[in-house]
């Protein structure tokens, strides 16, 4: 076949400070080709696509556009060349239909009086050609996360981009969201344009991509058509060495099994018809049973923003609840203080770990003893012992692997991932029965992600019950002996292990099954 | 977790080193400041250079000077404590005056009223009423902000006009001094009277208080897990929270500390300066405490030190104006391009890091 590039970075290098983010990468885009950019956390993905976009300036190298020589100094400059970006975080105004969030930020010819009924029509021309499957109409604030998606895609599209780059773009999509995206991704090469697609979930770049890089470290040490690649292959080039991987949870998918013999059928968690009402006057929990017993892992699943966080924070007495009951080990958590709960034995690690997981100004020291600041062997007779708080400190560290330049270090000076590596430290340097954790991989480094895994089957021995709420069904399915789904605020379903399907859960998880 | 990547600690560098490279940019932000407005004295046709050795040797040339640099050290000291416990918690106290004003009055009350006492019982009386007073002068804004969510700052400044009036009203008509031609109460019982250190000039022996109550606070803020509450609410209120601290508890208990402070403050004027209650004691002692408590960001043992140094900018001001006849708010603008600079030199530090 006669294929032309479509973009060439040549020996493409980027520092931030003494951090050398990419080192002499060079990467080709084939027309009409998606191609997978894969690599953990920090690896230097989303650096080198900025670099693409014009947000970041590279130190050297050049960039070439249908083998032109293209100077990108912003975002402004990308977009005239033809390149679309969707990020992962994107903003929209929700109060806005599809059309005035697309229009927003192009040149409208027609001022003073904005006239959107051209726009409207291309962009509905646009969606039915590549099957994007939009009304042009719609409120953002009606769709779902997988279709404002759509309507990112779409904006990049109406603004002639001919090069898409999606990062991470299947976060907060079920399945069957994923698919669909897939299957309009596929349209669209029909159709000439050439994908970057950022992911650090291997199977899927398998499932969709033409071709494959791996980034790590900084440098491009892999690019295969898919045809000759393996998810060991892919694996190995990320990680650096397959050492760990014949012991690894996640390459032999052993999970939960691995102990499944721990069960016993007490209960720790109980908890019984509760529902919660928000300060605006939303129902977040409706009517929500379940139990786990100890050595049980429980998976929560659903799509972000259906009440997994408040089902957490009731359970902790965060927020109020109005209806139902806790008991954890037979004790009724009602009407006690999250001070008093923690007490009983529970840890949790926050989804949101900048607003609900961290100080920023204190140091990693304090952070790491947040919670347990005035139990022993932090604190004595109401004195904080700074030995033993810098002592345990330091030992977290080590043990977590966290980057930092000490126990005195600002937190803030801590990068996405190592604050989760705190978080996780924090809440497992604790004696626990129960442990909520929300999310608790996001971030992390596939190393980090095995480390997670393993602590959580050792707590499954000690007989330790384990509330696993995670957008990652891969993780989900792997860790959890059962898993519930939650669809605004109610439990739509329950799947134990045998009956683990990922399409059951999707459909689940965007309700299809509940009418209320 | 496998991985084995944890940075060493890096290599210790000794405590002089490293206190020397923490003091460094406040040294450079001090020589910055002076040389700005050296600048400007120079244009306005002064001798910089007598100047600046007026005010910064007055304190240390006589006995005289330094008594008057410690007398002044001891509100600074106070009420910028009144300003950084509740900026822990992240609460902006801007109403250290007001609360010093009540303490004032609540010292004088008593000191009045039970003049006959002796001192054994008098003084204490004299100060726990200032410490007293000024609490329930943050009550209101406090109990707002707790019960309503209304802004701290705002509600602060206002009770600084009340006390204003206050002090006027009770110092012309309750108790006043009709000799005196300025609003002045009657003065306080002998026992209500701190004791003196050194008689003649006075110095008076609020200044222990002064040291032990920043000892105290030091300690309290960084050594005990209450503290650890307050500084974990100022850093991120809803991760505090989310880990058990009662926030808005919180909050409350960082502004009624931080009035009992600036009302321990103003008791301090009365039973051991004035001997009774004058209206504009308060000075500008607030808007000082605010440039310390930001210089000394917040760090509640470097807050004496700060404060001595701008105790000593203001009494070589006051000296630098009487014998040179420059404007003594030069200093203030010293004082405000210090501040300055120092904000500056955060900027460039984390821009370079």
């Amino acid at each position: 076949m006669d294929k032309r590039l479509a973009l060439r970075l040549e020996n493409v290098s980027k520092s931030f400070g003494p951090v050398r983010a990419l080192k002499d990468v060079s990467f080709e885009l084939q027309e009409r080709e998606i191609h997978g950019l894969l690599g953990e956390n920090g690896a230097g993905k989303t650096t080198l696509m900025n670099v693409l976009y014009g947000l970041y300036r590279p130190d050297s190298g050049q960039i070439y556009i249908k083998g032109k020589e293209t100077t990108i100094r912003s975002p402004k400059d990308a977009i005239a060349n033809g390149i679309g970006m969707v990020h992962q975080h994107f903003l929209q105004v929700e109060v806005f239909t599809v059309t005035e969030n697309i229009v927003l930020g192009t040149d409208l010819q027609n001022r003073p009086v904005v006239q959107l009924a051209q726009a409207r029509q291309r962009i509905q021309e646009i969606s039915e050609r590549f099957g994007l499957d939009m009304d042009a109409n719609a409120h953002i604030a009606d769709l779902s996360m997988g279709a404002r998606q759509r309507v990112e895609i779409l904006k990049t599209l109406y603004r002639g981009a001919e090069i898409l780059v999606l990062d991470e773009p299947t976060t907060n999509l079920t399945p069957q969201e994923v698919d669909s995206l897939f299957e309009s991704l596929r349209k669209m090469v029909a159709e000439g344009m050439s994908v970057v697609f950022i992911t650090h979930k291997l199977r899927e770049a398998l499932a969709v991509c033409d071709t494959v890089s791996v980034l790590r470290r900084g440098q491009r040490v892999l690019t295969q058509p898919r045809s000759e690649l393996s998810e060991e292959l892919i694996v190995k080039s990320m990680v650096g060495s397959d050492e760990m991987m014949r012991e690894s949870l996640i390459f032999t998918g052993a999970g939960s099994e691995k102990q499944g013999a721990w069960l016993d059928e007490a209960s720790l968690l109980q908890v019984a018809h509760l529902s919660a009402v928000a300060k605006n006057g939303l129902q977040v929990l409706d009517d929500v049973s379940f139990s786990i017993r100890t050595g049980e892992i429980l998976g929560l699943a659903g799509v972000a923003g259906n009440g997994q966080q408040e089902l957490a924070e009731a359970v902790l007495g965060i927020i109020p609840t109005s209806a139902g009951e806790i008991l954890l080990d037979g004790k009724s958590l009602g009407g006690r203080t999250t001070r008093q709960v923690l007490e009983l034995g529970v840890a949790y690690v926050p989804e949101d770990r900048l607003h609900d997981g961290f100080l920023p100004t204190a140091t990693v020291a304090q952070n790491l003893i947040l919670g347990s600041q005035y139990r022993e062997p932090y604190c004595k007779k109401g004195f904080l012992q700074w030995p033993v708080i810098y002592k345990t400190a330091e030992r977290l560290i080590r043990k977590y692997a966290i980057q930092t330049r000490g126990p005195q270090d600002t937190a803030a000076n801590l990068s996405g991932g190592n604050i989760q590596r705190m978080m996780l430290a924090r809440a497992f340097s604790n004696t626990i029965k129960l442990l909520i954790l929300h999310n608790p991989t996001s971030g992390l480094d596939i190393s980090s992600v095995e480390g997670v895994y393993e602590q959580l089957l050792a707590y499954k021995k000690e007989g330790v019950a384990v509330l696993l709420i995670s957008d990652d069904l891969d993780e989900l399915m792997l860790m959890s002996d059962r898993i519930a789904t939650l669809y605004r605020g109610k439990i739509v379903g329950e799947l134990s292990r045998t009956q683990f399907d990922k399409y059951e859960l999707g459909r689940m998880m965007s309700g299809v099954d509940y009418y209320d | 977790m496998t991985e084995n990547s944890a940075s060493m600690p890096e290599r210790q560098p000794s405590p002089l080193m490293a206190l020397l490279k923490a003091l460094l940019p406040y040294i450079i932000a001090v020589i910055a400041a002076f040389a700005a407005a050296g600048v400007v004295l120079a244009l306005m046709g002064f001798d910089v250079f007598r100047a600046y050795a007026t005010i910064l040797f007055t304190s240390f040339r006589t006995p005289n000077g330094i008594i008057q640099t410690l007398i002044k050290f001891v509100p600074l000291v106070l009420i910028t404590y009144s300003f950084t416990i509740p900026l822990a918690a992240g609460k902006f106290n801007i109403g250290g005056e007001g609360q010093m004003i009540a303490g004032a009055i609540g010292a004088a009350a008593v000191g009045i009223l039970f003049a006959s006492l002796p001192m054994i019982l008098l003084l204490p009386l004299v100060l726990l009423a200032g410490i007293l007073f000024g609490a329930l002068w943050m009550l209101l804004p406090a109990w707002l902000l707790y019960r309503f969510n209304i802004n701290e700052i705002l509600t602060t400044v206002l009770m600084n006009f009340v006390a204003f009036e206050t002090i006027d009203y009770v110092a012309t008509k309750i108790w006043p001094d009709l000799s005196a031609g300025h609003p002045t109460t009657v003065p306080i019982g002998p026992g209500g009277q701190l004791p003196m250190l050194v008689s003649n000039p006075p110095l008076h022996s609020g200044l222990f208080l002064a040291i032990i109550a920043a000892i105290a606070i030091t300690i309290y803020i960084g050594r005990t897990s209450a503290g650890y509450d307050l500084i974990a609410t100022g850093a991120n209120p809803r991760a505090s929270r989310v880990f058990g601290i009662k926030v808005s508890r919180m909050f409350l208990l960082s502004l009624l500390l931080g009035g009992a402070v600036a009302g321990l403050a103003g008791a301090i004027e009365v039973a051991g300066v004035h001997h009774r209650l004058i209206e504009g004691l308060q000075s500008n002692f607030l808007l000082l405490g605010i440039v310390i408590g930001l210089i000394a960001k917040g760090n509640n043992g470097a807050v004496p030190f700060v404060a001595f140094f701008i105790a000593v900018l203001e009494v070589g001001a006051s000296a630098m104006q009487r014998t040179l006849q420059i404007p003594g708010e030069m200093v203030l603008i010293v004082e405000a391009l210090i501040l300055l600079f120092v904000l500056l030199s955060d900027v460039v530090q984390r821009r370079r890091s």
